[in-house]
């Protein structure tokens, strides 16, 4: 009898868990959204669409979910979660090693990463980065995507020094050993603006058009394309206007990312959202569309880089629930 | 640890990897999910070329801090034993050293001290020395108390006590932390390495794992297993050699 009342307290708990859990739903389709990274203004359609209820109107009930140092790509892949956000150069590498997942809208038209040093060390042009040392992410595609911006001056990456970094803050690793990283101009371009950092920004497209990616992008399993195409269809509308909202409502936007995650700093969200909704569809027919010779493009980079032995990039994109979102 | 005794455990490595492969194969199980043993036994050896760099630059950075560990651990131990207040003082703050999660410490570290290999000794050094220190101090409360008087009897000097008595009797408990350190000093380089360096199992693992070839990632934890089993046996070896005069003692 003792034992039974010690328990009750983790038993109350345990239904008050499963209480919750069924709670929620009241009809609408669960499915569950993994970010890339930390909630950041590339994803600032996705939290306006899921506070103003464009997915509860389409019948879904979205839950956003952070992945830590799990790959997005490898939870979508094996079906542990339905949408995640993931980028073109991910996208390709993880087809090539048959990873079933899908690519069915762009974020942001133009790739707007580059590569981002303090004025100080007198880095101009890619050609300088011979003999520096670079803060690396950790990707094979790093020295390639240098050599890539680098070719045209005639520059070599292997005289540059690459160090992983890991989590390290930027702006410090560049006070220390580093002389240049990686970044997305949105995000921690904007952070250096509002820090009053003198930095250049070097951007990789300017240099290599086929680095030109779509980065961010939103991606599903090929299973779930072939086996639930209207949840896939809702979840797409839903972003759809969502962006949309974004586009038109920077200000009004960044407001609902703030409210979602206040643990964002207000101000560069608001800064980044200004920058970013005007290029979320910039030169492009709708938000999202996604066009094959870029894809193409760039899986002939990775191949010629021997980052990727070959790939069936037509299966690694799909415009077919944005051209009906259009609608 | 006995030689005859390993069979057990090597059967049942043995089976289970039998049943891995047979799943892998019975399943359907893909590649980038969970690689089939022998799968990653190719490309380990493909592989391996590429690997070693890698492999030698994690090995430096377990030598270098986890010998700095031990003696690090020693001296510390053998201080906190001298001074009981200075004990009383450091203790708590050793068990703090231990809560920081090394996910945490490293990136500061690196902001603190640069990219380059010092923090990352100073990471397996830290998380090394608490086990060695702690077992040292045990040792050294341990001393048997008969042979204390003796020595006290026949007028011989605390340095003296120490050094012929204390310190050769705390060498069994000294190496019992240290064969604690030993079997996750790997893992805390790899660890380190993964939150940044320019080579080391840890990068090889982020560059694997980013590219999503998951046998890679195996390989590196089955090396990683086989450096931390090797380390262990290291230090077993030693503490063998170092302990002999005891065996002998029982002996006669």
């Amino acid at each position: 009898m003792k034992a039974i009342i010690r328990c009750l307290p983790f038993l109350a708990l345990l239904l008050l868990l499963v209480g919750c859990q069924s709670k929620e739903s009241e009809g609408n389709e669960k499915v569950q959204l993994f970010l890339d990274w930390t909630p950041n203004t590339n994803h600032t359609g996705i939290y306006v669409a899921k506070e103003k209820g464009y997915f509860e109107e389409e019948g879904l009930d979205v839950e956003i979910m952070l992945p830590g140092e799990v790959s997005t790509e490898q939870i979508i892949g094996s079906g542990k979660g339905q949408f995640g956000i993931s980028f073109q150069s991910q996208v390709t590498q993880a087809r090539s090693e048959n990873i079933p997942i899908v690519s069915v809208a762009a974020i942001i038209q133009n790739d707007t990463s580059g590569y981002y040093t303090p004025k100080s060390k007198g880095i101009k042009t890619p050609k300088d980065f011979e003999g520096r040392v670079y803060g690396a992410y950790g990707s094979e595609l790093e020295k390639a995507s240098l050599q890539a911006i680098m070719d045209k001056e005639g520059g070599d990456a292997s005289k540059i020094n690459m160090v992983q970094v890991g989590n390290t803050d930027y702006f410090i690793a560049m006070e220390r050993d580093i002389d240049f990283v990686s970044i997305f101009y949105a995000w921690t371009g904007i952070e250096g603006e509002i820090r009053g950092a003198d930095m250049n920004f070097i951007q990789s497209a300017d240099y290599a058009p086929e680095l030109d990616t779509y980065s961010p992008l939103i991606i599903t399993s090929d299973e779930m394309i072939e086996k639930n195409p209207e949840t896939v269809q809702a979840f797409i509308n839903a972003v759809f206007k969502g962006y949309e909202f974004a586009i038109n409502n920077p200000e009004e936007a960044a407001d609902i990312l703030i409210a979602a995650e206040p643990d964002l700093n207000p101000e560069l969200v608001k800064r980044s959202q200004e920058w970013l909704s005007p290029r979320y569809k910039e030169g492009a027919e709708a938000w999202g569309i996604q066009e094959a010779s870029r894809w193409e493009n760039y899986a002939n980079f990775m191949i010629k880089n021997q980052i990727i032995e070959g790939v069936d990039i037509q299966k690694a994109f799909n415009n077919e629930f944005i051209t009906n979102a259009m609608k | 640890m006995k030689i005859k005794s390993l069979w057990k455990p090597a059967l049942a490595l043995l089976i289970a990897i039998a049943l891995w492969e047979l799943a892998t194969k019975l399943f359907q199980i893909e590649v980038w999910l969970l690689p089939a043993p022998s799968t990653i036994a190719q490309e380990m050896v493909i592989v391996f070329p590429a690997f070693l760099p890698h492999m030698l630059a994690t090995i430096k950075l377990v030598l270098v801090g986890f010998s700095s560990a031990i003696v690090l651990g020693i001296i510390v131990a053998t201080l906190l034993h001298i001074f009981p207040t200075a004990r009383e003082i450091v203790m708590p703050f050793l068990i703090i050293s231990q809560n920081i999660p090394t996910i945490v410490l490293a990136p500061l570290f690196m902001i603190w001290f640069g990219l380059g290999d010092f923090p990352k000794y100073l990471i397996i050094a830290m998380t090394a020395f608490f086990p060695i220190t702690i077992a040292t101090l045990d040792g050294f409360g341990q001393t048997n108390r008969d042979l204390m008087h003796y020595m006290q009897m026949m007028g011989a000097t605390k340095k003296q006590t120490f050094f012929k008595l204390q310190l050769p009797d705390a060498v069994p408990s000294i190496f019992s932390g240290i064969k604690i350190a030993a079997t996750y000093s790997v893992m805390t380089a790899v660890v380190a390495e993964w939150l940044g360096a320019q080579k080391g199992i840890g990068v090889f693992m982020t560059l694997s794992a980013s590219s999503y070839r998951t046998s890679r990632v195996f390989v590196a934890i089955v090396v990683t297993i086989i450096l931390s089993l090797a380390f262990f046996g290291l230090f077993l070896a030693l503490e063998k050699w170092f302990t002999r005069w005891k065996r002998n003692e029982g002996a006669q």
